[in-house]
């Protein structure tokens, strides 16, 4: 008779137990590594590491878009021949005659089909040294992702996240992105097919 | 099972205590895991007496502690001397002998201490400089080149993160260049730790009919690609099988190896779902002009014969802050790198706005490394 109370007794512990025990998991008490990350970057206070010293040779400028701040690399001095209006002195109906010399014969556009684009979409006959909007507005070489990001829109909200394009430096802040003129040429923006950087030799003479 | 009938000879790893600690299977760093217990042992005295009597000054060197503070009985004490004396005689007899010269001396003294030291997780940082600075000497008298070797620990506040944009892969395979020369990868078994697929469209993530070693231009019309290679997971089986505690989970998040602690047993290997690891079936041979001589202890120094061997994220490029060598070989931008802990980083920003899936969620391996789309 005096056994139930014991017995009562020990299946309280045991629920008892269970309920403390059940919870409790191995190895950083996480759920799962998505959990771990929210709890562990809730007093995120930055790291000492830094990429600045591999963006140092690089001249960049800081833009801000949509909440992200980052650098992207400065444009107008990497283009040889910046200012445009050195040799655009005239208009280009001007300049289009026999005695100039011939001048980016090697641009061919395939960006869009011809009905959509072509030079001025982008470049403004009347101001050379500066790209413009659809609608007309200037828009300063430095900042050229504003003219793909017109129709791109998606790959620019991507960009601006960093789910799109390449970082320079490191993974480290600050934060530096290449812009979008970095990786496509703006005549040509698509990717070329190509042969692989490596074969895997071994295999190939298994094939064969 | 008792002491008595064990089988194998258990360390007190890097623990002065000679308390018995219980079997633990923790991936951790920090922490001693492992035990040491016998009965009939020698008396300290003894046993201090015949150690300085067979090695004298070396007691004083790191990692010995590991090895020889361990309570044995007179056999099992003097099997391990002459064991290690056997190892250690060629580094005896040259160190001691007057005819050879000093390069020769400090070869021998090197190869000693590096015999005997300790399993590198449980290393303090003073240890982990020291082998460090020996493995570089060591080299330097060897093929009189310096490298420069890194033992950076973790950086609080980091966990590493990898994502992957499947519809940007072109599968130009430049990453698999860049990670064999960054890594020091053997050449001749023309070892990769990355492995590009070739997939079907259409076929979805079918890895048994995609092709890894395609051979002609690409994009193949009617193709994808994909990339896979170890893929640092926070549950990582691979870590939990060894038998030698010689692979772990550092706080960083990154998934080591240390080659010299490695007895190259494989379990790791079977039992990594993702086919991350890689052996080194004979010795490992780059070409001394390709060797990138900068180095970490974890990551790309030079391995040996019958070690494994994974993708580290490039630890000696990571932990100074910079991308892993595929990501910055990538032309396409399809690879994204950065710190999980970082709410601002780029790699949060993908988590948390682009749909990202991992393989094999089900598994329960949390791997850092998501697949994305655009
Ligand atoms: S991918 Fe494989 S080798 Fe890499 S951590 Fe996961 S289980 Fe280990
Ligand atoms: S091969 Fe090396 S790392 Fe892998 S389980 Fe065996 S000892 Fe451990």
């Amino acid at each position: 008779m005096s056994n139930r109370p014991v017995m009562s007794r020990l299946i309280y512990l045991f629920v008892l137990l269970l309920i403390v025990f059940s919870c409790k998991h191995d190895e950083g008490e996480y759920h799962s590594v998505i959990d771990r990350i929210e709890a562990e970057s809730e007093n995120y206070h930055g790291t000492s590491i830094s990429s600045e010293k591999y963006i140092e040779g690089i001249e960049t400028i800081e833009i801000t878009e949509g909440g992200h701040t980052f650098l992207i690399p400065e444009r107008k001095g990497q283009i040889k021949l910046y200012a445009c209006t050195e040799c655009h002195t005239k208009p280009l109906s001007k300049m289009q005659s026999k005695d100039v010399k011939k001048a980016h014969w090697d641009i061919k556009l395939a960006h869009a089909n011809k009905n959509t684009m072509n030079c001025i979409t982008c470049h403004n006959p009347d101001n050379m040294n500066s790209l413009k909007s659809l609608t007309g507005s200037d828009i300063d070489f430095n900042r050229s992702y504003n003219v793909c990001n017109q129709c791109h829109t998606k790959q620019f909200e991507d960009w601006k996240g960093g789910a799109h394009g390449k970082r320079i430096g490191g993974w480290a802040p600050p934060r530096a992105s290449m812009t979008c003129v970095n990786c496509h040429n703006p005549h040509k923006p698509h990717f070329e097919s190509r042969w692989p950087a490596r074969f895997n030799t071994q295999k190939v003479k298994e094939r064969e | 099972m008792s002491s008595e009938n064990k089988k194998w000879f258990s360390l007190n790893l890097g623990r002065k205590k000679t308390e018995i600690f219980g079997s633990c299977g923790c991936g951790k760093t920090s922490g001693g895991c492992g035990g040491a217990s016998s009965t009939d042992q020698i008396s300290n005295e003894d046993f201090d007496r015949e150690v300085l009597a067979a090695i004298g000054e070396e007691r004083k060197k790191d990692g010995f502690d590991q090895v020889f503070n361990v309570k044995m009985d007179r056999r099992t004490a003097f099997k391990k001397l002459t064991a290690s004396l056997a190892i250690g005689a060629g580094a005896i007899s040259t160190s001691c002998s007057v005819i050879s010269g000093d390069d020769t001396k400090e070869k021998a003294q090197i190869d000693w201490e590096e015999q005997f030291k300790g399993n590198y997780k449980l290393m303090t940082p003073e240890e982990k400089g020291a082998t460090v600075e020996r493995l570089v000497r060591s080299y330097q008298l060897r093929t009189g080149k310096t490298i420069s070797m890194s033992s950076k620990n973790a950086e609080e506040d980091v966990l590493f993160g990898y994502a992957f944009n499947i519809s940007k892969c072109q599968g130009y395979m430049d990453c698999v260049s860049a990670c064999v020369e960054e890594n020091n990868q053997d050449r001749d078994s023309q070892m990769q730790y990355i492995r590009i697929h070739e997939m079907k469209d259409g076929k979805g993530f079918n890895f048994n009919e995609a092709d890894d070693n395609y051979y002609h231009e690409v994009p193949a019309e009617g193709h994808f690609y994909m990339g896979t290679q170890c893929f640092h997971c926070d549950n990582p089986p691979c870590v939990e099988v060894c038998p030698v505690q010689a692979t772990w989970r550092e706080d960083d998040g990154l998934v080591v190896v240390d080659y010299d602690w490695c007895v190259g047993c494989r379990y790791c290997m079977a039992a990594c779902p993702y086919d991350g690891r890689r052996f080194n079936w004979s010795k490992p041979e780059v070409p001394e002009t390709e060797v990138n001589k900068n180095q970490h202890y974890l990551g790309n120094r030079m391995r040996k014969k019958g070690v494994m061997e994974k993708c580290t994220f490039c630890v000696q490029r990571s932990r100074a802050g910079k991308n892993p060598a595929c990501v910055e070989a990538c032309p396409t931008g399809a690879r994204i790198f950065g710190n999980l802990l970082d709410p601002d980083s780029t790699i949060r920003w993908v988590l948390e706005n682009k749909k990202v899936f991992r393989l094999k969620e089900d598994l329960g391996t949390e791997p850092k490394f998501w697949y994305f789309m655009d």
